[in-house]
């Protein structure tokens, strides 16, 4: 085939054409359509359906948020098992630095937590305690 | 263009919206069914793809803002659902668009609402493989013979930068149909 150039020869139409008569009946039919696709009452459902939809995604990012932000707090602290066994099994730390570590603050966190000079540990209590148990015994013999 | 403000009026108004619904639908059910004809090739298919485009125009009335002309507004639909459609039926069959497109065209020419000669149908041809931008400017361009100006207000595209894409579809198939 010689060089093809499409300015040089007439405009080629596309050659699609419509079935015979299609469109003098495509308008009428369109309109008998139309009625069934725009119900009022679907659109404002749909829209009320949004809005639902919305409403529940705000309420679960609200719920959401706190527990994203509070786990790097939990992240940043040594949970008290880890520190009890790192200093338990860490030789080269001593009751004496232990206790020079602690701070006024802690001592009386200790204190409350204890709580055996504040009294608020019934004698029986601290008794049944020491009774029952024997570690607790051989730690205050320590 | 107030012209054209007053029938919007007309189509969003309960009371004279069937009427103006059905005169859109006179004027321009022609120039869309040719557009996306010229996409999707088959008549059963142009048919499903051109219902679908008044629906959707249709429900869609109410939110036409008026920053483009009704007429790109529309084409616009028409262009989506055409495209959509194509892209549907490639991915259903697990095919590339072009594979759609030209599997069309080859059972065109059994097809008796197609009355197109053998030129016409190598021009098809080669405008099948080419890129998707390129083939909706040359399909508007050449065959409806729509302006830059429209083409560009339809697909978003700046007029230079469909200039460009028109010369390259034309070299292109200039090409395609010389090789044979």
């Amino acid at each position: 085939m010689k060089e093809f150039k499409l300015d040089n020869i007439p405009k080629i139409e596309s050659g699609f054409k419509a079935p015979e008569g299609y469109f003098e009946n495509f308008a009428q039919q369109m309109m008998q359509k139309l009625p069934q696709e725009e119900t009022k009452v679907i659109s404002i459902f749909q829209k009320r359906k949004v809005l639902a939809m919305i409403a529940a995604a705000v309420i679960a990012v609200i719920l959401i948020v706190p527990i994203f932000n509070s786990q790097p707090t939990i992240a940043k602290e040594i949970d008290s098992a880890t520190l009890e066994n790192y200093l338990s099994y860490q030789t080269n730390i001593n009751q004496y630095d232990l206790i020079n570590a602690l701070d006024e603050e802690d001592i009386i966190t200790i204190k409350n937590n204890v709580a055996i000079e504040e009294n608020t540990l019934e004698h029986n209590t601290i008794e049944d305690i020491l009774v029952t148990n024997g570690n607790l015994e051989q730690l205050l013999l320590e | 263009m107030l012209e054209e403000k007053e029938f919007i009026q007309q189509l969003l108004n309960p009371k004279t919206q069937n009427q103006a619904f059905e005169r859109l639908l006179l004027d321009y059910q022609k120039p869309l069914y040719h557009h996306i004809r010229t996409i999707v090739i088959n008549h059963d298919d142009t048919d499903d793809v051109l219902q679908n485009t008044f629906v959707k125009i249709f429900q869609n009335l109410k939110n036409f803002k008026g920053e483009s002309k009704l007429f790109s507004w529309m084409y616009r639909i028409a262009t989506n659902e055409a495209l959509t459609f194509i892209n549907q039926k490639a991915k259903k069959g697990g095919v590339t668009s072009e594979v759609v497109q030209l599997k069309a065209l080859d059972n065109l020419e059994a097809d008796i609402d197609y009355d197109g000669n053998e030129i016409q149908l190598v021009l098809q041809k080669a405008i099948a493989v080419l890129p998707e931008k390129q083939q909706l400017v040359f399909k508007m361009k050449y065959f409806q013979d729509l302006k830059y100006e429209e083409i560009s207000e339809i697909l978003g595209t700046s007029v230079g930068a469909l200039k460009a894409s028109y010369h390259h579809a034309v070299k292109k198939i200039e090409a395609i149909v010389t090789k044979g």
